[in-house]
This record gives C-alpha cells, sequence and structure tokens, in this order.
C-alpha cells in the first residue's frame, strides 16, 4: 500500500510536523512519496520521491493550486492514503483534496486499530473508529500523536508545473503573533497556582514549571484576588474558561468555580497536599505532595 | 445579497455519553443537553454583524439538519437576526458522514445563489472539520477556514486565518464564497427579548432529507466507545525524588505534549 | 381670685380673626397648589396601583407618621428627630386647641375648656414641648453644621429651614414672655410657673415698659403667624415638603410581600420595552420617591457597596432617578447612573429596610438590569455571560451536565420523588448544594437531621433546575420564567404537598415568586422547619459541650423573610453561644453574592465577603455560622482572600445541628 504525504511549508521552511506523517506512515506499513508546495531545500529528508510544486509561484497559501499540486502527485503516484496533518493547512486542503476524488476523509487521527482508524470525539470523551469505504482515502493526524521521526535519508525530487489560478482566493502574508495579553482559551499546556503555593513570592515556582513544560501561568481565583498573580492568567467562571492538553493544578483545592473553568482539559494532573482535596475528582492523576517541593523538582528533571 | 449559514446542534459537551443501544455508533440521546455548535455561534452572528453592516439589505438564511429538537437551535439563531430558516428534517443525521451532509446542503444551496455562506470550522461532537470545505467544492465557491478576522466591502472578503502559535495568515476571497469561523471571530450576541419574540414568528421551511440526499457515506463509523481510562484517577503518594519521574513517565505516555 | 386661664387674642384683639382665616386659607391654598403642580410632574410616570386596601394604606400612614419607628431606629439624628417631631405636634396641637377655643367652641357653646386644672396641664405640656422642640432642633442643627457626618449633604434649602423653625420657635416663646410680663407676671403668680420657658422669658422681658410691652408682643404675634404662613406656603418648595410625602409614601409603600417584582407577561406581544432604559419607562412611583427622599443619607451608610467604594450609592440612585425624570422622558437612565453602579447592588434590601421614606430603591435597580439585558443583551461581564449560557443549557451556572445534579444523593435513603416515589417533603436542593463539593455537606447534613427525626426526603434529582433567582436579580426575566415553568411543572407532578429548601435564594423564589407562575405548594427554609420540629418534640438535640460561635443573617432569610430568630433558637437548643456582630439581625451585611452577583466578579473597590469576615473576626467567637450556600461559599472565599484560615472557620447550621442529633433520633 502506499501513501503521499503531504508535507507543510510556512515562511520558507519546513514544518517539523512533516515527520510525523513519516512516523505514521510507517506505523501504518506503507510505501512512502511527499508531495510538498515548497522550495527544494526545503524537501524532507527520507529515502522516497517528493514532488516539488514553487510555493514562489503558486503562494503558501493558495487552496485551489495547492490542491491541483497534490493532485497531480497523486495522479502519478496513486496512492492508497494522502495523509494530511491536522493543522491549519490540512484541515483547510484536505477536504478539496476528498472532494475532487470522491473520497473519504478520516480527520484528526490519533491511533490505528484494527476496525479502522481512532479518531476523538465529544470534546475527546469518546473514541470513534472511521473505515473508508472508497479505496482511496485522505487522511489528516492529530498533532503530536504519532512521534517525529529523525529525518533520515535523500529525497528524490520530481518537479510539477501547476498552474497558480487561485480562484478568487488571494493571499498576502502573515501577521505575526501578538505580544500578549494572556490568552489561556487557546494554551495546550496550563499551570495553574492555587492558594497552597502560599504566597505572592512562590509563583514564580509554579511559572518556572509552566515554562519548563512549554506552556503557560494559569491562577486560581483567591491566588488573582490576593494579587499574587495578575487577572488576565485567572482559570474558572469568573476568570478564562480553558479547554488545554495539559492542565497542571498546583495547591488548588477544586472549588467549582475553578473547575467550572479547567474540567474541558484533555489531561488533568493535581498537586495538592490534601489527598481528598475536591480537584481529586477531576484530576487524572493526584500527587499528594507539598507543592513547593514537588514542583521545583519536576521542573529540574523536565529542564534536563 | 443572500447570504446561507449552516448550523448543527449538538450535544453539550459537559455531558457524559455512552454508546447507544442498537448498532452503537453513536451517543445515546437521553440524558443530554443540546446546545448549539459553539463554532456556529460564530458563524451566525458574523453573518447578521455582514446584514446589518449592508444596511439590512440582505437576506440571511440559516440551516440545520437533525430531528425536531434541533428547531430550539434554529431559533436561537433567528433571535441572533437571520430572516429565515430551513430545516431539513432528518432524524438519522448523525449517521450521515461528511461528505453526505455536505451533499445535502449543496444540493439545497444550489439553485438559490446564494453569495456568501458561513459555517463553523467544525463541530464539537464529531469534529470532522470537512463540511464546510466539501460545500464550497460542491458549489464551486472560493473558500477560506478558520477565519478570526472578518471584513467585507464591495464584492470582497478580507479576512484573517488562525494559524498555529498565535499566527494569522491575511487572506481575501471574491464573492461568492464559503468560509469556516473560528472561535473568537467576533462576539455572539445575546439576543434580546424582543428578538426573541420576533423570531417565534419566522418561517422555518421544513424539508424532509430524503429530497435530497442522493450520496452513500464515504467514511463510515466502524465502532463508538470510550476511551480507556487515561490513568483512570490515579493518585501518587511517597518521596518527592519518586513521584518526579512516575509522573513523567504518565506524562510522556498518556499525553502528546511532553516529549 | 384670677381665672386659671388667659385671653385669647389678647392684645392683638379678635378683629385679627376674620384677617387671619383669610391668609391662612390663601397659605393653605398655595400649599395645596404647590402640590398640585408637583403632581403633575409625578403622573407624567407611568400608573402603578397604590391605592388598593385604603384602610390598611391608612392605618400604616398613621402609625409610621406618628410613631416615628423608622426615624429613630437610627440613633445618630433620629432621636432628635423623633423628639422634635412630636414636640411640633404637640405645639400645633396646641395652637388648634386655642383656635378652635377662640373661634368655634367659645361662640357657639360658651365654655371654655381652657381653664382650670386642664389649663395648667396645657400651658406646661406646651412649654415643655417648645423647650423640647428647640433643644431638639439645636441638636440637629450642632450634627449638621458643626459635627457634620460624612457624606451628609448641607444645601441652602437646609440653612433656610432650620432658620425658619428656630424663628418660629423663639418667636413663639417671646410672644408668650411678652403677654406674661404684661399679664400673670403681676396679676397671677402662680399660674406663670406652669408656664416655666414663658416665665424664663417674661423675668427678662419684665423692664419693659407696658406699652413697649403690648407693642412687642403685637409685632412678634404677627411675625411669629407670618412665618408660619411662610411655613405652610413654601412647604412643597423647600425640605418640609417631605411632611407630606413621607407620611403619604408611608401610605404608598408597597403592600405585597417584601421582595416580590413585576412578574412580566411574556404573551404580551404588544410590549416593546422591558424594565426601564429612559425616564419616560418610570412610575409615578419613581419619581415621587424621588421627591420623598429627604437626603438621610441612611441607605448610603448600610450599602455594602458603598461601604467598599464601589460606584453604587443607593441615595444618589433615588436622586438621580429624579434628576433624569426631571431632564426629560427621553433621558437615558443609564447614562445617568452608569451601569457599574446599577450591577454592583446585591439586592441585600439593607438601604430599603432602614429608609424612614419607604423608599423603594431596590426595584429600580432591577427594572435598569432588565433593560440591561432583555432590551441591550448587556452584562456586567463576560463570566456572567458563561454562567448565563450554563443556564441555558444545562439549568446550573456551572455548566455541569444536568444529568449528575442528583449525584450527591447517591448511596442516601432519598425518595425520588421525580419518579413518583413517595415523601414526606421535597427537599428542593439547589445548584450549590447540588454541585460544589463544599455545599453538597449541607444538603447531606440536611437528609441525615430530616432522616432522624423520621422525616421521609424526596428529591427531583436530575430534573430539578436552577429556580431562576440569579438570573432573575440580573435581569433576565426571560430565562427565568423559561426555568420557573420548568420547575413547577415538575413540582406539581411530584403530587408533593410540602417543599423545604436549604437556600434562602431558592425559598424566596419558590414561595413567593412562583406563586405569580402557578406553584402553590407551601414551600418553608429549613430552619423555620427544623425549628418547628424540635419545638414539637420530633427531632432531639443534645446539647453537649457548650461553644461559642456568631451568627451571619443572610439578607434572604433576615431581612426579607424576617426569619431572625428560628435559626437562633435552634443553635441555642443545640448549646451553643452567639456572640453576635454589631451588624446583625435586620442590620446584617451583606455577604456580597445576592442580585445574581454570585455569578459575577467583584471588580470594584474592596471585597464585601472579606469585610464581613473580618467583621465575625472582630467578635472572636472563632466559627462563624450561616445559613445560606452563597454566603458559606463567600465566606469560605473570604476567609481565604483575607487570611483569617487561624481565626475564623465558616460552617453551615445544617453542619453544626447534625453533630448534635441527639437520644432517640440517632
Amino acid at each position: 500500500m502506499k501513501a503521499l504525504l503531504v508535507c507543510e511549508y510556512r515562511e520558507g521552511k519546513l514544518l517539523d510536523a512533516s515527520y510525523e506523517l513519516i512516523a505514521f506512515a510507517d506505523q501504518l506499513g506503507v510505501t512512502k512519496a511527499a508531495v510538498l508546495i515548497g522550495s527544494e531545500a526545503a524537501a524532507p529528508q527520507f529515502d522516497g520521491t517528493v514532488y516539488l510544486a514553487e510555493a514562489a509561484s503558486l503562494g503558501e497559501y493558495n487552496p485551489s493550486a495547492h490542491k491541483t499540486a497534490i493532485l497531480a502527485a497523486a495522479e502519478k503516484e496513486q496512492p492508497d492514503y494522502i495523509i494530511f496533518s491536522h493543522s491549519s493547512y490540512g484541515w483547510d486542503t484536505a477536504p478539496r483534496v476528498a472532494a475532487a476524488l470522491k473520497i473519504g476523509q478520516v480527520t484528526e487521527i490519533v491511533a490505528i486499530t484494527d476496525s479502522g482508524f481512532e479518531v476523538g470525539c465529544c470534546n475527546a470523551k469518546m473514541r470513534r473508529s472511521v473505515k473508508p469505504v472508497t479505496a482511496q482515502s485522505v487522511l489528516t493526524i492529530q498533532a503530536g500523536a504519532f512521534t517525529a521521526v529523525q529525518p533520515a535519508g535523500t529525497p528524490r525530487i520530481e518537479k510539477l508545473v501547476v498552474s497558480a489560478d487561485s480562484k478568487g482566493v488571494s493571499f498576502s502574508g502573515y501577521e505575526p503573533a501578538e505580544a500578549k495579553d494572556v490568552d489561556l482559551t487557546k494554551a495546550d499546556i496550563i499551570v495553574s497556582a492555587g492558594r497552597g503555593v502560599g504566597k505572592k513570592e512562590n509563583i514564580p515556582v509554579i511559572a518556572a514549571l509552566a515554562k519548563a513544560l512549554g506552556g503557560e501561568l494559569g491562577a486560581s481565583r483567591p491566588v488573582v484576588d490576593a494579587g499574587w498573580v495578575e487577572h488576565s492568567h485567572q482559570v474558572g467562571t469568573t476568570g478564562q474558561t480553558v479547554s488545554p492538553k495539559l492542565y497542571v493544578a498546583c495547591g488548588i483545592s477544586g472549588a467549582i468555580q475553578h473547575l467550572a473553568g479547567m474540567k474541558k482539559s484533555d489531561f488533568v494532573v493535581a498537586i495538592n497536599k490534601d489527598k481528598d482535596a475536591p480537584i481529586g475528582e477531576v484530576a487524572d492523576v493526584l500527587v499528594v505532595a507539598d507543592v513547593l517541593q514537588f514542583v521545583p523538582a519536576l521542573t529540574a528533571q523536565l529542564q534536563k | 445579497m443572500k447570504i446561507l449559514t449552516c448550523i448543527k446542534q449538538v450535544a453539550d459537551m459537559e455531558s457524559r455519553f455512552k454508546p447507544a443501544g442498537g448498532d452503537g455508533l453513536w451517543f445515546d440521546e437521553n440524558d443530554l443537553a443540546w446546545r448549539m455548535n459553539e463554532y456556529d455561534e460564530y458563524a451566525v452572528e458574523q453573518a447578521v454583524q455582514l446584514k446589518e453592516q449592508l444596511g439590512n439589505e440582505p437576506e440571511l438564511t440559516v440551516l440545520s439538519i437533525g430531528p425536531d429538537r434541533v428547531v430550539e437551535a434554529i431559533k436561537k439563531a433567528l433571535a441572533m437576526g437571520a430572516d429565515r430558516a430551513v430545516h431539513i428534517q432528518d432524524s438519522a443525521a448523525h449517521q450521515k458522514d461528511p461528505w453526505q451532509i455536505a451533499s445535502i446542503i449543496a444540493t439545497y444551496a444550489k439553485s438559490k445563489g446564494f453569495d456568501l455562506i458561513f459555517t463553523g470550522m467544525q463541530s464539537q461532537d464529531r469534529g470532522s472539520a470537512q463540511v464546510g470545505v466539501l460545500v464550497a467544492e460542491l458549489l464551486g465557491l472560493a473558500c477560506a477556514t478558520t477565519l478570526v478576522g472578518f471584513s467585507y466591502a464591495d464584492g470582497q472578503i478580507n479576512a484573517k486565518r488562525e494559524l498555529e502559535g498565535g499566527l494569522k495568515g491575511v487572506v481575501s476571497l471574491q464573492l461568492p464564497a464559503l468560509v469556516t469561523c473560528q472561535l473568537g471571530l467576533n462576539v455572539p450576541r445575546y439576543p434580546t427579548l424582543p428578538n426573541i419574540m420576533k423570531a417565534k414568528k419566522k418561517e422555518i421551511e421544513a424539508i424532509p432529507v430524503d429530497r435530497l440526499l442522493a450520496e452513500q457515506p464515504l467514511s463510515p463509523t466502524t465502532s463508538f466507545y470510550s476511551p480507556a481510562r487515561k490513568g483512570g484517577g490515579i493518585t501518587l503518594e511517597g518521596e518527592v525524588a519518586d513521584l518526579v519521574p512516575k509522573l513523567i513517565a504518565i506524562l510522556k505516555e498518556k499525553t502528546t505534549v511532553v516529549r | 381670685m384670677q381665672p386659671i386661664t388667659r385671653e385669647l387674642y389678647w392684645n392683638v384683639g379678635h378683629g385679627v380673626v376674620l384677617p387671619m382665616y383669610l391668609l391662612v386659607a390663601v397659605a393653605f391654598g398655595l400649599l395645596v397648589w404647590g402640590i398640585w403642580q408637583r403632581s403633575g410632574y409625578w403622573r407624567q410616570g407611568k400608573p402603578l396601583n397604590r391605592f388598593d386596601h385604603y384602610d390598611e394604606r391608612v392605618r400604616r400612614m398613621f402609625s409610621e407618621a406618628l410613631g416615628q419607628e423608622r426615624v429613630f431606629r437610627v440613633r445618630d439624628g433620629g432621636i432628635y428627630h423623633a423628639l422634635f417631631f412630636w414636640s411640633f405636634l404637640v405645639l400645633f396641637i396646641g395652637t388648634l386647641l386655642v383656635m378652635l377655643q377662640a373661634d368655634l367652641i367659645t361662640p357657639l357653646l360658651q365654655v371654655n375648656l381652657l381653664q382650670g386644672e386642664f389649663y395648667k396641664a396645657f400651658s406646661l405640656v406646651l412649654d415643655l414641648a417648645g423647650l423640647a422642640a428647640i433643644v431638639m432642633l439645636a441638636g440637629l442643627f450642632i450634627r449638621r453644621f458643626i459635627i457634620q457626618p460624612k457624606g451628609l449633604e448641607t444645601t441652602n434649602d437646609d440653612y433656610r429651614v432650620h432658620a425658619l423653625l428656630f424663628a418660629v420657635l423663639i418667636s413663639g416663646f417671646l410672644i408668650e414672655g411678652a403677654r406674661m410680663a404684661a399679664t400673670e407676671l403681676m396679676q397671677n403668680p402662680g399660674l406663670a410657673i406652669y408656664s416655666p420657658v414663658g416665665l424664663l422669658v417674661a423675668k427678662i422681658m419684665a423692664s419693659l415698659s407696658p406699652a413697649s410691652l403690648m407693642i412687642t408682643h403685637k409685632i412678634l404675634w404677627w411675625l411669629h403667624f407670618v412665618l408660619v404662613l411662610g411655613f405652610i406656603a413654601s412647604l412643597p418648595y423647600t425640605k418640609l415638603k417631605h411632611i407630606l410625602l413621607v407620611a403619604a409614601n408611608a401610605f404608598f409603600a408597597p403592600l405585597e410581600e417584601k421582595g416580590a417584582i413585576a412578574t412580566i407577561n411574556m404573551e404580551d406581544e404588544a410590549a416593546e420595552q422591558f424594565g426601564s432604559a429612559t425616564a419616560g419607562d418610570l412610575t409615578w412611583k419613581d419619581r415621587f420617591d424621588a421627591d420623598a427622599c429627604i437626603s438621610c443619607k441612611r441607605c448610603q451608610d448600610v450599602c455594602p457597596a458603598y461601604a467598599t467604594d464601589k460606584p453604587l450609592s443607593p441615595m444618589k440612585l433615588i436622586k438621580q432617578i429624579g434628576e433624569a425624570a426631571e431632564a426629560g422622558m427621553e433621558t437615558s437612565l443609564v447614562a445617568t447612573i452608569g451601569e457599574d453602579a446599577i450591577w454592583s447592588c446585591t439586592t441585600c434590601r439593607a438601604c430599603q429596610d432602614i429608609c424612614p421614606a419607604n423608599n423603594e430603591h431596590v426595584n429600580k435597580i432591577l427594572e435598569l438590569r432588565r433593560n440591561l439585558t432583555l432590551m441591550e443583551g448587556s452584562f456586567s461581564g463576560d463570566e456572567v455571560r458563561t454562567a448565563v449560557g450554563n443556564l441555558e443549557v444545562n439549568s446550573n451556572p456551572f455548566g455541569m451536565a444536568f444529568a449528575a445534579r442528583g449525584d450527591w444523593a447517591n448511596g442516601l435513603n432519598i425518595a425520588r420523588a421525580n419518579e413518583g416515589e413517595p415523601a414526606d417533603i421535597l427537599y428542593f436542593v439547589g445548584c450549590y448544594a447540588s454541585f460544589d463539593k463544599r455545599n453538597q455537606e449541607i444538603a447531606k447534613s440536611f437528609v441525615t437531621i430530616c432522616a432522624a427525626a423520621g422525616i421521609k426526603v424526596g428529591v427531583l434529582g436530575k430534573d430539578e433546575k436552577c429556580c431562576g433567582e440569579p438570573a432573575r436579580k440580573l435581569g433576565n426575566e426571560y430565562l427565568y420564567q423559561m426555568l420557573a415553568q420548568e420547575n413547577i411543572e415538575t413540582l406539581k407532578a411530584t403530587g408533593i404537598q410540602k417543599i423545604v429548601t436549604t437556600c434562602p435564594h431558592c425559598f424566596n423564589t419558590l414561595s413567593r415568586d412562583y406563586k405569580d407562575l402557578g406553584l402553590e405548594i407551601e414551600t418553608e427554609h429549613y430552619t423555620t422547619y427544623l425549628n418547628r420540629l424540635i419545638r414539637d418534640g420530633k427531632l432531639k438535640l443534645d446539647k453537649g459541650e457548650p461553644q461559642t460561635c456568631t451568627y451571619h443573617d443572610s439578607c434572604y432569610l433576615g431581612r426579607y423573610k424576617d426569619i431572625v430568630t428560628e435559626p437562633r433558637a435552634i443553635l441555642n437548643a443545640a448549646g451553643w453561644q452567639i456572640r453576635e456582630m454589631d451588624r446583625s439581625g435586620y442590620d446584617s451585611f451583606c455577604c456580597s453574592a445576592g442580585g445574581g452577583r454570585i455569578l459575577a466578579e467583584e471588580k470594584l473597590g474592596s471585597r464585601i465577603n472579606v469585610e464581613r469576615v473580618k467583621q465575625a473576626e472582630t467578635t472572636a467567637a472563632g466559627i462563624l455560622v450561616s445559613n445560606c450556600p452563597f454566603c458559606l461559599t463567600m465566606f469560605e472565599d473570604g476567609i481565604k482572600t483575607g487570611g483569617y484560615e487561624k481565626t475564623v472557620k465558616v460552617r453551615d447550621l445544617a453542619e453544626v445541628i447534625v453533630e448534635r442529633i441527639g437520644g432517640a433520633n440517632r
């Protein structure tokens, strides 16, 4: 079986998620070819064919031209699977390819199972297995669900010539991210401080953990009220409602107003001296320990 | 101008889900609270704002597929400012795949001459993020997804797409077009009471789905289940020095964010 | 022997009678005309029926006006005013008696009542009243102009009124003195003692010649007369109009249960405006209240929002509504008052409760909020919007799955009333006791207590919805009615005859507001319910080790429902001693969560809940007992935020009682 991996190119560079596509294809046990609308220098490093169209002429975002390029590569490769990352590029482009070929698409795959591809649904509370009935299918895979392989090998580049016709959509460039004002609602990782942290001087301990995990600092209301953390970090019914992939609650007891703001988190770790703290009810892992002892140790370990 | 907004009624995500009896391929609908798909609220709001910007000249239609309970969500869209509604009656909407849903909408919209279609970028229950783009492809409309910025002037949409890491992509589209909306695109209005009362009188055209459906599913669901309980609420106790590596191991295993 | 009486119209002569009565008629005519003029302004407001149950209203008006109870509830200034009022009233009656005697009784009946022992008493009482009036007026004067209590506004009108009243009283004594100097002092000294103040003045004036005395007396008499006419005619235009308006407001006071708000008719398709947006939406009573307000600032002094630097002052609100009305029907009320002020109110009712003029502050704010919510879709903050959305989808403000609402009761011996299982009482649990871990303890305690008393408790489980009160108090009448209708239907279907709740907000809503929507089932708060069980011997409590606490009267139980003694009786029955806070009972200080504010964040000023916890700490009782889930939540929060963990612990009454279940009940 064959897969055509659609790699992503942004601001002149190949995105690392392309190597997750390779990992997925390997797990699927299929031969791989790739297509990239980018530049030759950015072609993914693996032993296989890379169909290349120039982003310089088509543009980094040009859905109809990208679709045409991918279809051209697919015409040549005749893959069983056309695989995208489930990214702002992937979910924008994949259905166009699926519609053109009138084939099934499976979105945001997290695992491969016997009954099909496993995807999350209902806010990741449930799982579905989906199995396309068409001979070919389009797949998008969840970011981070399949560990990226190391770049290894040299691709064979095959150039595509594609019309740049953008069919009514034109791209004028990127707008950089704003210096924030914390927007916790879009954070993937949040580490929150509660009263158990003790005093304002201890907040940096929690912030350090947030940084080590690559996440944002959150806070429960009493902490914000006491002036230890600025209001934009507040999580809860009177703060921000968040849904990160990982939520670490440090010294937070779990009053309902706080729970209501973070219960949509995918995975919750609670660190609390109190084994019976209400937050234990929603935590996937409850670490019964003194926040001020455990968190620095955890941070130190992560930084290694 | 004619505008269409497609909305979906979904179960509230706080509910507890369990596979339904019968084929068990979707959840049991008992004891569930329902609401408009959150992404679609932004779609409705943007459509209403556009209508207001153009002096209320455009006619805004809201469409939804499903059993009778979806009329609640339709009424909310009408109360937010849509002029009329189309309810495609389908008691088995949850069994259809994105391709079928998109084809139903495209068949309905084909001859109506909509200049602009708004949808949410994905649904909270299934999250396939396909229907909007599929409809655009079926109808031959310019399309961009994941909008967090929208403005309109003289037949052209100027929009911002939300990319990863806070980056935004600046795009423009020529009408006729379809856009899918991301959370935070605007602030969906809270319907005022006079508008709620007016909405009760607005037309809801009911169309049985059989009149519009001609497609078979391309990617059907083969099973539906609860995930193996992630860490099942473990409690870790002991020495800090032991707990740290234990926790890291769990995070690596159970989440995708620690590598 | 000199007759024990005095010559009426001495020195001025009976010739004054006709011009006097004519001028008095003119003065009263001006008074009536002034009021009539002003009534045109009141009548521009929307109609409101405050003329029903006439006899009850009249009784209340006289009892409040004459009894001055509301006035001396606040000692500072209140004592002075009450005594001043009564003294002035006595003087007025005295003058009236003289007039009646001179111009009616003497000519028609040829009988003199003002003589002998009665006259002696009459003279003495009037003199003492006059003295008291002057002393009290001096007290009021010193308070306002010298002590200058913070927040008391003094205007030119105050100067004029004080001057006028002093002038009237002092000139009265001067007239008496002049008369007595010319008559009694020499002719009837035995009688003079019965007018001690007059006697003093007379002695001072004694050096004047009889001719001077008589001229002085005549001048003073006319001066006094003119001053009194001025008093009457200028009444509608000075602060003194409160004499009529405050009395009238006691007549116009609402007869409905405390806290009743108009239930909007959702079926009325013609309705275009909900709530108050402009001055044109105000009722005549709103305009009248602004005029009846005497700026005494008592409402402001007890307002928890004002005390913690929010932009809300109940007094200012009343006045601003009047100002907006005077500025024109189109005047925006929100622009005049400010959204922050409107949202800051916790509906604790302290303002309305203490207002001597019977002004209605709270419902004005609710009508303003109705406009903001129902007409503009505006909220005090995003967090409120979220909570309201949660109420719409899952019938609780937390957004927890409604199907889990009854889970707290898993494993307990409770009837599922929503499935028809029989029970003695329907326990309406409320959102907090259902979902919040801390408050679930109260629900469980209550059930345990009932079981000990042999009461079978039934609940609605997942079919119970938020009673809708916070949404209603934030102005969302539509959402409230939707939730209410569904609850009423569910409750009726159970066939239950009695509802008990542990939340004062649910209690108020189900026992009072739901009546408008068709619920007739008797609803009680658990404090009165348990109190009766104890009294009837069904629930026995062990006194156990004596313990001390301080007790917080929640606004919705105390001021709204007059339930102040029963919870204390229960605590005593359980062997608890109460060390009261300064602000307790009807003077209780709000926890900050009323008025729907349990859903909102407190962003302005300092924290009301921390302030109350501080007040509890001052009693050194160690334990703060409350009776409301909102109060409990606010105090747990306040203890943490204020750092009072070591000195204050808060517990609900149910938690305290469940530990003391005694003897055979155990």
